[in-house]
């Protein structure tokens, strides 16, 4: 990824015919990704009405703002707003603690047992919500956390892939910088903190950006887990409470793009640091 | 990535220190490297491992959703998953989508890909337009293009002039939740596919040039052998993804199973059962068996990769 | 690349930092506090939480009702949640109750009860305590009144009957000549008469619109429709003991036929089979097919229309009802202010129900039915009489609104109408579904239909 920012430096090339030609190629498939954002937005900028006349047309002819002071106004969507922070903030503050501890225990220390747990782990990868949602269920019931924060946020603080990530990122560390600390007297913890875990920001902001977006989007652990509508997260509230409204879609899309919009002004500011985490944490499994 | 030029900045020095290496970690190593690790197996026991060991015993139970004392009824629950033709249907749509979506993202992906890295302007607005839709919540894509295919008001039959019942036909209903998932994911794979992309070295295709090798023979003999390994990633990636679709299915078909049935993927035949039906040990029974399904597609992926390698060497 | 961010000043980098830090710190500290956001904005002394599954018009009339009982209730906080209404809202309510979060009142159908595991997931109603607030069993209808009760005692108030309905236009079927001289359309006594209406209102309806919307591919509507019209023709489901099935795959050929008919006619357009079938009713269709909850939503796109039970096409008049209810979802711990409140709150809503028959539902508390008030609704004085024709479905514990006998045979009627299976091998297997059904035991307390049947 290096070489991504590299370009920026190098003098303009002119336009060559076949640069106007993917440039415009570029131009129209970009126009068929946004025009269903665009369309949602002027759906919901549109009266309830207006929205379902047939033929549809794109522009509202009356332009009102109902649908997003409607939703605005219900106060579900700000509930929901901060559930999602709550659990998402918690979520990658563990998930990157305790998964670079993980990874580092596994990539540079001796302790009996470690060749089987690390092979437990790797087999962990196969296992998800999805895949295992009703037995996780009564587990977290069991422990008396349906319908809470904890039953939210704990069950997906267990990522085997980060610990992997991470783990083959600790790999590649040169030891020569750590036994330097060494034969000066400091311990492992010391060492971890303030030798490896400066070293290895960037590799924690890819495990992290890539973990806020999975969970700030995650749909099903939580719609498994919470029935409280004052409980849920964003995502599942607009589908599981939102959706009640029926047919109002001007409502519906106003929501939508409510829920969507943290992360895409997020995006907007940090791309390359986003674009980088997500890349990074998905060529890992190679 | 800033990691590749830590490396490298640091490994001229790796050589020299190596010596001491080894005792220096045994010594410090051994007292605390169980304690590094210890945080993440607790809540690895208690969320991956405890709940596929709770599993595997209520699969041979009649546990009911209520939590309360259930019955030993040894391989009931399997013998009648595989009787029950809603399990084999689930199964084949959950397959079917896999089928459909994995070839088309990896080639929507691929050409999006080799797109945004051969213009040379603009370069974070193609990235920008392309990967926007997998920021948005699965259930907010699904609503979306819920009112995009709705009869009548649908923005996609009015468009193309047509007039299809996406989400009530069975033919289309699955065909609607593929269109969907291509256009809300295709991006993640699409930025791996870039990034592999700007990996290749560029003196790579200035030596093809320099042979006289035109555009699309570069892109035929030298990028895509290049891009193989991130191909099999993305495949795999997607392989296990698709399978367990849910999300998008059941939100735009209002957590139904889709006209006749036909959207009705495996997960949701599980959850189903486990919480509509309240027959947890049933539906334990069934994520048993797709937990096999989906632990041998994996074993299979690293079982090529390692033979690939022997191959290579 | 986290270095790429550029190179803030310190200052903003320990302003960003501090920050980071206060978001993680508050969320942490917000998720051991436990509560949502909204609870703890919250300073009443008593706070009832209500679930219920009311959307579009039933939602606005609900509210609108508890609004007037927080008025008069200052002292009770009622947080109100609507869930997404179906199979998923008796999803949630169960998971909460089953995980010991339940809500402290909660609506359900009343179909739905005897499968609900009262006593388990359900808490039964304090009788006396309701008496107190003015709900008796005098006033309710002996039969519906006997269907929310379990092993004697009541699981289920009810608040209303609703029904399934035939909505038409008076301006469509005024220019096809289907309109009496009462503005109501004209009576239909046999499937070929209503067929022969069809055509004629075809022949007045714009291009472009379908003549009828009847949820061809939805498999509760299918399935109501089925019940509805199953039992005109007098069919039955299962014996008194519930330990044989009854079901006559003749009547339901019959019924399957009658349903199909509507399609190979073209009168249904199989692409605006869902709720688009109303939107087309809006937009200047003839006829649809609907729940009475669909009044207030015609209401008030200002559609000039009319509404009667479904037409009695097999002589004997039928259509299919349910009743919306209160119930006690179980808690450990139930009792104190918070139950009080919720009897409280039920026992208000179904004696103020006056509000609630706007959104076009049958109240089940008899003295509002009545009332002057009432008797001046227009649809509902049109189709009120079809409380006393109500198609329900068998009281076992797989039935009731959306529960697994509409799932599992619903599809079938659904294959059937749209052509995907004949209507004769749709009935047979819709009989040997419901053997299956007879014969699986039910998952809370591991009894099949026949060996809890004396329970319920």
């Amino acid at each position: 990824m290096t070489t991504a920012a590299a370009p920026r430096k190098e003098p303009r090339r002119p336009w060559t015919p076949s640069q106007i030609v993917l440039t415009l190629l570029g131009t129209a498939v970009s126009l068929v990704f946004l025009s269903p954002l665009a369309w949602a937005l002027f759906t919901s900028l549109k009266s309830e009405t207006e929205a379902v006349e047939v033929p549809p047309h794109w522009l509202p002819k009356e332009w009102t703002g109902q649908a997003w002071s409607a939703m605005l106004e219900s106060g579900n969507l700000t509930n929901w707003f901060v559930n999602s922070l709550v659990v998402s903030v918690c979520v990658t503050t563990v998930v990157v603690l305790v998964a670079s501890l993980a990874g580092y225990g596994f990539a540079r220390t001796e302790f009996r047992g470690r060749g089987p747990l690390m092979g437990l782990v790797m087999a962990g990868l196969m296992v998800s919500p999805a895949v295992l949602g009703v037995p996780l269920f009564t587990t977290v019931q069991q422990m008396g956390m349906v319908d809470t924060y904890w039953g939210m946020i704990l069950p997906q603080c267990a990522p085997a892939a980060m610990v992997y990530i991470l783990y083959k990122f600790f790999q590649g560390v040169p030891r020569e910088l750590e036994e330097a600390a060494f034969i000066d007297g400091a311990g492992r913890w010391r060492v971890f903190f303030t030798i490896i875990l400066p070293l290895s920001r960037p590799s924690l902001a890819a495990v992290g950006i890539f973990t806020f977006i999975s969970s700030w989007n995650n749909f099903l652990w939580p719609y498994m887990v919470t029935n409280n509508p004052d409980l849920m997260t964003m995502p599942n509230g607009i589908a599981t409470v939102m959706n009640s409204y029926g047919i109002q879609w001007a409502q519906l899309m106003a929501g939508g793009l409510m829920a969507g919009l943290p992360l895409i002004v997020v995006f907007v500011f940090f791309q390359r640091q986003i674009v980088a985490g997500v890349a990074h944490t998905g060529l890992a499994g190679q | 990535m800033t990691t590749t030029s830590a490396e490298t900045v640091l490994r001229p020095a790796r050589a020299t220190t190596a010596a001491v290496s080894t005792t220096a970690r045994r010594g410090q190593g051994f007292q605390h490297g169980g304690w590094f690790v210890a945080p993440f197996l607790v809540l690895f026991a208690l969320f991956v491992i405890w709940p596929l060991l709770r599993g595997l015993w209520l699969s041979f139970t009649d546990a009911n959703i209520s939590g309360d004392a259930a019955h030993f009824v040894g391989l009931d629950n399997y013998r009648e998953a595989l009787d029950d033709p809603l399990v084999w249907d689930a199964l084949g749509h959950s397959a079917w989508f896999t089928l459909l979506v994995v070839p088309c993202i990896t080639v929507l992906a691929f050409l999006l890909a080799l797109l945004a890295h051969h213009i040379e302007r603009g370069k974070w607005l193609w990235r920008l337009c392309f990967f926007l839709p997998f920021l948005l919540p699965s259930t907010v894509a699904a609503n979306l293009w819920q009112w995009l295919f709705n009869p009548g008001t649908g923005l996609v039959d009015h468009l193309f002039g047509i007039d299809t019942a996406w989400l009530t036909d069975k033919s289309y209903a699955m065909l609607a939740v593929v269109v969907c998932t291509l256009w809300w994911t295709a991006g993640f794979s699409f930025l791996l596919y870039l990034a592999a992309l700007q990996g290749i070295p560029a003196h790579l295709y200035e030596a093809a040039r320099l042979d006289g090798a035109n555009a699309w023979h570069r892109t035929a003999h030298l990028t895509l052998p290049m891009l193989r390994n991130i191909t099999g990633l993305v495949v795999a990636l997607q392989i296990l993804a698709s399978l367990q679709v849910f999300d998008q299915a059941v939100v735009m078909q209002d957590f139904g199973p889709g006209p006749e049935g036909s959207t009705r993927t495996f997960v949701q035949y599980t959850l189903e059962q486990g919480f509509t039906s309240y027959r947890v040990g049933y539906a334990s029974a069934i994520s048993i068996i797709f937990f096999v399904i989906i632990a041998a597609v994996a074993l299979a992926r690293m079982w090529l990769l390692r033979n690939r390698e022997e191959g290579g060497r | 690349m986290g270095q790429g961010m550029g190179r803030p000043g310190l200052d903003r980098r320990q302003l960003l930092a501090g920050l980071g830090g206060l978001t993680v710190a508050g969320s942490f500290g917000f998720a051991a506090l436990g509560t949502g956001a909204d609870a703890l904005a919250s300073g009443a002394d008593t706070r009832v939480r209500y679930w219920n599954l009311f959307s579009g018009g039933d939602g606005y009339n609900m509210i609108a009702m508890l609004d007037s009982f927080r008025k008069d209730h200052p002292g009770i906080d009622v947080k109100d949640s609507t869930l997404q209404w179906g199979s998923p809202f008796y999803t949630k309510l169960a998971m909460a109750a089953a995980g010991n979060r339940a809500p402290d009142l909660g609506v359900m159908h009343l179909g739905r009860v005897t499968g609900f595991s009262p006593g388990r997931l359900l808490d039964p109603w304090d009788v006396d305590l309701l008496a107190k607030y003015g709900v008796h069993e005098r006033d309710f209808s002996p039969e519906l009144w006997k269907r929310a009760v379990i092993d004697g005692r009541l699981y289920a108030l009810p608040l209303d009957i609703h029904v399934q309905l035939c909505f038409y236009r008076r301006d469509v079927l005024k220019k096809a000549g289907l309109l009496g001289p009462d503005g109501r359309m004209v009576p239909v006594t046999s499937a070929d008469e209503w067929f022969d209406v069809l055509k004629e209102a075809k022949k007045a309806t714009r291009k472009g619109l379908q003549t009828i919307g009847l949820w061809v591919n939805d498999q509760n509507f299918q399935w109501w429709f089925f019940v509805a019209f199953y039992t005109q023709l007098g069919g039955t489901w299962f014996d008194a003991g519930h330990t044989e099935v009854t079901f006559d795959t003749d009547k339901a050929t019959q019924v399957l036929e009658f349903l199909r008919r509507h399609l190979t006619e073209g009168y249904a357009n199989p692409g605006f089979a869902g709720g688009a079938g109303a939107e087309q009713f809006v937009n200047g269709g003839p006829f649809v097919w609907e729940g009475n909850w669909s009044v207030p939503v015609f209401d008030s796109a200002k559609v000039d229309y009319g509404a009667t039970p479904l037409p009695p096409v097999f002589g004997k008049r039928a259509t299919h009802a349910e009743s919306h209810s209160f119930v006690l979802p179980h808690q450990a711990d139930r009792g104190g202010p918070a139950n009080e409140g919720a009897h409280r709150l039920a026992a208000y809503v179904v004696t103020h129900a006056r509000q609630w028959a706007a959104g076009g539902h049958l109240p089940a508390h008899t003295p509002t039915l009545s009332t002057a008030a009432y008797r001046e609704l227009e649809p509902q004085s049109e189709y009120v009489s079809a409380m006393d024709h109500q198609a329900t479905e068998p009281k076992v514990w797989f039935a009731g609104s959306t529960g697994i006998l509409a799932q599992r045979v619903g599809p079938i009627v659904v294959s059937a109408t749209l052509g995907s299976a004949k209507p004769d091998a749709a009935a047979r297997r819709m009989r040997s579904t419901l053997t299956q059904l007879l014969a699986a035991k039910n998952p809370m307390d591991g009894k099949t239909a026949a060996e809890g049947g004396a329970a319920a």
